[in-house]
């Protein structure tokens, strides 16, 4: 009786292989244990042997020949075994030929485990609780198959966005595949073209990354990604405010203090987030619920010769104009001598990034994540402007706000900014609130 | 097996024991060797004391070994059983181990480690089952104190310090055996385990089967340490590196540890330095991370090979070889196709051996896997 020898799943999870040598020709008798022929595979290069003994009566595919697996490889006529029992035979190896969705089972010594998700957690010291607690909230991986993870991978698709339609969601193949078309526009857009140098080598220099460049590089683009950036452009007239600046300064300066006028922004921005809590706060998504904050840290955003770094003002509205200033001045000379901690960076509400000190009029700025909002501070210009209906040379602070619109509407984003400028208008209020 | 006259034999023993771990200091890098490449003996003194029957068999043994070995992984490549971790090489260190264990002394055994298995007791049917998914492989009908197979690299090493420690409380005249291969000797567990042998002095003989290769990494990128019998001195126990080919030197150090953990003095660490001469697993292909020549210059360390030319050069060897390997292949071949006709395991045998009463998170478990595998049908 016939029986067909098809090509087994010799490692873990493999789809097909490939023939380098047949070891038998069609008429040759086999024993059992015999190689047949010698395959390629993902893992592998190895013989396969002859499941029995009989001799070879058809060989599937020549050499080269790509061969899936649980597809024929050869077939063989048994010796001996008649009737009933050759067709036992020859259904036997349902038993071992892998059906799609075998990956699920690929059990072993090297083997993947599949990872714990949605209903499928791992119990530990909570064995036989008799309820299944945190459900939802636990879940930190979608069921998958290992092979629909590594083709998710592959294909810079976020499974977790996939819906599954395996048991209990469990993402498969087809889930994938079918969720590719969709995606792949977008896909072949972010993937970076490969640096292929077209001008001599000498044209280019190569530099490693720095840490901190590299952490910029993180935090701007998870920024970006996770926020619905909206950025809003004023301009204040602060003549008031340089009065009083240009009268205390010296005596600040005594106490070897400098009066900046970011100084006085951060109070204004402090007294205005008291007033415009979404501003002040932070969307958890997650737990669909907003986080506000009851205290004002306030980031302030500094540039160095290796790169931007943002420290944190503490509870900024504890603090008294001398004191922000004060702060101001240790944080930059920290930051100037690379001596700035983790500490000194952590736990900023909201950020003000002063480039007008530089140069700028206006701007875009990228809010410091999980924050709401950034303040983009530009150079004042001398310009006339209209008072009392004269026109009279005036001098305008440029400021640019940017909000995560998720959380601060365009409403909320022009009160909010409109509350800076009275205070930075008119510097008294500071004074009396 | 423990007679007075032994008793009395084991004192002397002891004596001679404990300068073998002096003698084979491992900070020095020291081996024990006791037969050389061509199986002519260079350290008689160290000789253990075998008739020549005991040789003939051990050498049956490591053949009986070699070949159910090489037709579990042709098994495999037939599609007939799942993956399996050859234990090609190591035979030398699974006999003179499986030798030195008398039937109440326990086995808490890793995944390489077929050889010891079978001279416990535990057939190949069962080995077989095993590693074709069905539970039933790992319910030895015949072996005592045997643990199921520990996959997980190094949890094993715990099991055995735990049940040296119980042996040692209830005051049992029994030894516990592990190993675990040179790769598990970075994880905790053989760290925790081995501190609290120490501490306890518990009756456990420890080996580490050095077989070059953690899956691809070498030993040179395991550790630091000159080898790896020297991390004994962190915990305070007697240390040994020896050449795990020679059987003569694996079965002279497991008596003098079983005899040192016998009188009480607790475990011992042995390095037995071997080479894995198969893949890590039939998942594996070591010709991507090692070398024909590498292979080539090991396979004249051989442990079958020397023992042969040892027993050659003594002129006991009578019998015909490929006649006993016919022999045994039928055999294993007889065993497998009793596996292959075991009925498939339930599924319920997969979660109802741990409690008495399934838990909750259990229960669930089943029902899901159950819901699973009618998803799975419904798509065939």
């Amino acid at each position: 009786m016939r029986y067909i020898f098809n090509f087994p799943d010799i490692g873990e999870g493999l789809e097909e292989g490939t023939i380098l040598e047949w070891h038998v020709v069609k008429g040759q008798a086999v024993k059992a244990g015999q190689a047949l022929v010698n395959m390629e595979t993902d893992k592998i290069v190895t013989d396969i042997p002859s499941p029995k003994t009989g001799t070879i009566v058809e060989i599937f595919g020549s050499v080269g020949e790509t061969i899936k697996v649980g597809s024929p490889l050869v077939e063989i006529e048994i010796e001996g075994v008649l009737g009933a029992a050759a067709v036992a035979e020859t259904k036997e190896p349902e038993k071992a030929e892998p059906k799609e969705g075998d990956e699920e089972e690929g059990a072993g010594v090297v083997g993947t485990m599949e990872l714990a998700g949605k209903n499928a957690y791992l119990a530990a010291s909570d064995e036989g609780s008799s309820k299944p607690k945190t459900e939802e909230k636990s879940i930190s991986k979608v069921l998958a198959t290992p092979l629909a993870r590594a083709m998710a991978k592959d294909l810079n698709i976020d499974i977790n966005a996939i819906k599954g339609t395996g048991p209990s969601g469990r993402v498969t193949k087809e889930d994938i595949q079918n969720h590719q078309p969709a995606k792949r526009a977008a896909d072949v857009k972010q993937k970076a073209e490969p640096f292929t140098p077209i001008q001599p080598a000498e044209a280019y220099t190569y530099e490693a990354l720095s840490q901190i460049r590299k952490a910029i590089a993180k935090n701007m683009l998870n920024s970006k990604q996770s926020t619905a950036h909206m950025t809003l452009f004023e301009e204040v007239e602060i003549s008031d405010l340089m009065k009083i600046r240009d009268k205390f300064k010296h005596k600040y300066a005594e106490k070897d203090i400098k009066l900046t006028y970011l100084s006085f922004i951060v109070k204004a921005t402090v007294h205005a987030l008291k007033k415009h809590r979404q501003l002040n706060s932070q969307m958890d998504m997650e737990n669909d619920r907003m986080i506000f904050k009851n205290y004002y840290n306030i980031a302030i955003a500094i540039d160095t010769p290796e790169g931007l770094v943002v420290p944190v003002i503490r509870n900024a509205d504890q603090l008294s104009i001398m004191q922000i200033a004060h702060e101001i001045m240790l944080l930059s000379d920290k930051a100037r001598d690379r001596k700035l901690t983790m500490d000194d960076m952590k736990d900023g509400t909201f950020t003000l990034t002063n480039y007008g000190s530089i140069g700028g009029i206006f701007a875009t700025p990228v809010i410091n994540y999980p924050q709401a909002g950034i303040l983009g501070i530009g150079r004042i210009v001398k310009k006339p402007v209209i008072k009392n209906d004269q026109v009279v040379a005036g001098n305008v602070l440029p400021l640019s706000l940017s909000v995560d619109h998720r959380i601060v509407d365009g409403g909320e984003a022009s009160r909010f900014v409109n509350s800076i400028m009275e205070y930075l208008s008119d510097p008294m209020l500071l004074l009396m609130e | 097996m423990l007679t007075t006259t032994k008793k009395s034999v084991d004192k002397t023993d002891t004596k001679k024991q404990t300068n073998l771990f002096k003698d084979f200091d491992p900070a020095e890098d020291k081996i024990l060797r006791i037969i050389d490449n061509d199986g002519k003996v260079i350290n008689k003194e160290l000789m253990p004391d075998l008739d020549d029957e005991t040789i003939i068999q051990a050498y049956k043994h490591m053949l009986y070994f070699r070949t159910a070995d090489q037709m579990a992984v042709s098994y495999q490549r037939q599609g007939r059983m799942y993956t399996f971790p050859p234990c090609m090489g190591h035979e030398a260190i699974h006999a003179a181990s499986g030798m030195n264990m008398r039937d109440q002394d326990w086995l808490a055994p890793a995944f390489r480690e077929v050889g010891i298995m079978l001279l416990k007791g535990v057939t190949m049917k069962e080995i077989f089952l095993y590693y074709m998914g069905n539970e039933e492989g790992s319910n030895y009908k015949k072996a005592n104190h045997v643990l199921p197979i520990s996959i997980s690299i190094g949890s094993q090493f715990l099991h055995a310090t735990g049940i040296g420690y119980s042996v040692k409380y209830q005051k049992k005249d029994e030894l516990v055996f592990t190993s675990i291969g040179d790769g598990g000797t970075s994880e905790g567990d053989f760290s925790e385990a081995l501190n609290f042998a120490g501490i306890w002095k518990v009756p456990v003989i420890y080996t580490i089967q050095n077989n070059q290769y953690a899956i691809s990494v070498p030993v040179r990128n395991q550790t630091n340490s000159v080898n790896l019998a020297i991390k004994s001195y962190a915990f305070g126990l007697p240390g040994i590196k020896v050449d795990g080919n020679d059987f003569f030197a694996m079965y002279a150090i497991y008596k003098a540890a079983a005899e040192y953990a016998k009188a009480g003095n607790g475990a011992v660490l042995i390095e037995a330095l071997t080479y894995r001469k198969g893949a890590h697993t039939t998942s594996d292909d070591p010709t991507k991370y090692r070398t024909k020549e590498e292979e080539l210059e090991w396979d004249k360390t051989d442990p079958i090979i020397r023992l042969k030319k040892y027993m050659d050069e003594k002129g006991i060897w009578k019998e015909n070889e490929e006649e006993l390997i016919e022999k045994y292949k039928l055999e294993v071949d007889k065993q497998f196709e009793e596996a292959e006709n075991e009925a498939a395991y339930k599924l319920d045998d997969v979660f109802q051996h741990m409690y008495v009463d399934m838990p909750e998170d259990l229960k669930r478990q089943k029902s899901d896997y159950e819901q699973f595998l009618t998803w799975k049908e419904s798509r065939k």
